[in-house]
């Protein structure tokens, strides 16, 4: 999704939000991430102002008071942290974990294979379709990738073929790089 | 449950962990910017190795010792594992080598009065707007970004920013400046 992204060419618009609007997403967001309300206040104080910036094809960054990207959203769909964030604070997304082989085509920006996921260098957290999760790596600490099950946990055990993860935002893409905005 | 999989679980569980501080500081490699573990996977993973032995000389000596390990037990991963199908190979994006060079210039507004125009900053990648914002406190004017990689001044402050620009900035040196003088715009 960030493959081709660019700061300079691919955001249209910066706003800065209601309070209300902002009270909204917080609320969300912890209903998305429960484990989140240990920090929230360190990711997005009460009283700092945040702003969404509007990119080409349909992505918007949440920014924080400091400019910093901490999650984004496709359309109306869930807002998913970025990797930078993530690291910081590596606990409130699901975690599925890829098997070796699987890391290299996940840093070019493949979705996850089923087989990367059920081998025996992988491990799983069962979780429904279409939840976000971290994907994580055998025999690394970090998350190298963030996505959406496109299957529950247990179809990707049952059915083994074709996709499992769709891959949203990975180290390096035009995301990863791009720097906080000021 | 074997070991590993009560191992796995465990890691890849929900919630903050006891004893860590949050947030996580993280190690980041200068060279391909991603967390240090990730390096090998880098096409340039050479030049990786080149920025660790120089700025985490600690973590520099541990990969190579398990590098030394891992071909003395011979347990290679590329041998032990299936080849996979696809291209899964990463490919260096070309940064353009823009040369870094910073230039100043005056340009006459009105009769009496002048601006001075910086472009080149984000060669070393600074962020405009901060610097922009940076030059109208010190400077006591207005300044602002004018275009993908220029800032204007109001005021000729040129001359004095041979002495700012390198205090603010420790990776510019006085030479990179160069003085185009006066320009129209
Ligand atoms: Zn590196």
């Amino acid at each position: 999704m960030f493959k081709k992204f660019e700061e300079k060419d691919s955001i249209s618009s910066i706003q800065q939000l209601k309070s209300s609007v902002q009270k909204g997403i917080r609320a969300k967001l912890l209903e998305a991430y429960p484990k989140l309300e240990t920090h929230i206040d360190l990711i997005l104080p009460k009283k700092d102002s945040y702003r969404i910036a509007k990119c080409h094809d349909h992505i918007e960054l949440l920014l924080n008071g400091t400019g910093e990207q901490v999650f984004f959203r496709h359309r109306d769909g869930p807002w998913m942290p970025t990797l930078r964030l993530l690291h910081k604070f590596p606990y409130f997304v699901t975690m599925q974990q890829v098997d070796k082989g699987a890391i290299r085509f996940v840093l070019s920006g493949a979705n996850v294979m089923c087989p990367g996921l059920t081998s025996p260098g992988a491990s799983m957290t069962p979780a429904e379709k279409s939840t976000v999760v971290a994907i994580m790596a055998e025999g690394k600490e970090h998350a190298l990738a963030i996505g959406l099950l496109t299957l529950s946990t247990e179809d990707i055990l049952k059915v083994n073929k074709g996709i499992g993860i769709e891959t949203y935002h990975f180290l390096n893409d035009g995301l990863w790089k791009s720097k906080p905005i000021k | 449950m074997t070991n590993e999989s009560t191992n796995a679980a465990e890691r890849l569980k929900l919630g903050p962990r006891e004893g860590v501080t949050y947030p996580v500081v993280m190690k980041y490699c200068g060279h391909c910017s991603m967390p240090i573990e990730y390096c090998e996977y880098y096409p340039e993973y050479e030049k990786c190795k080149e920025w660790l032995e120089r700025n985490l000389p600690d973590d520099f000596e541990r990969l190579k010792i398990e590098e030394e390990q891992a071909s003395a037990d011979g347990t290679d991963d590329d041998k032990k594992r299936q080849k996979r199908g696809g291209k899964g190979l990463l490919r260096v994006k070309k940064k353009e080598d823009v040369p870094k060079r910073i230039c100043v210039s005056r340009a006459a507004r009105g009769k009496k009065k002048s601006v001075t125009v910086v472009t080149g900053l984000s060669t070393f990648d600074i962020d405009l707007k901060v610097a922009a914002k940076f030059f109208g406190t010190k400077f006591a004017c207005g300044s602002s970004v004018t275009g993908d990689d220029e800032i204007v001044i109001q005021g000729d402050v040129k001359d004095e920013l041979f002495d700012v620009i390198p205090d603010k900035w420790a990776e510019i040196d006085e030479d990179v400046i160069e003085d185009l003088g006066d320009l129209k715009r």
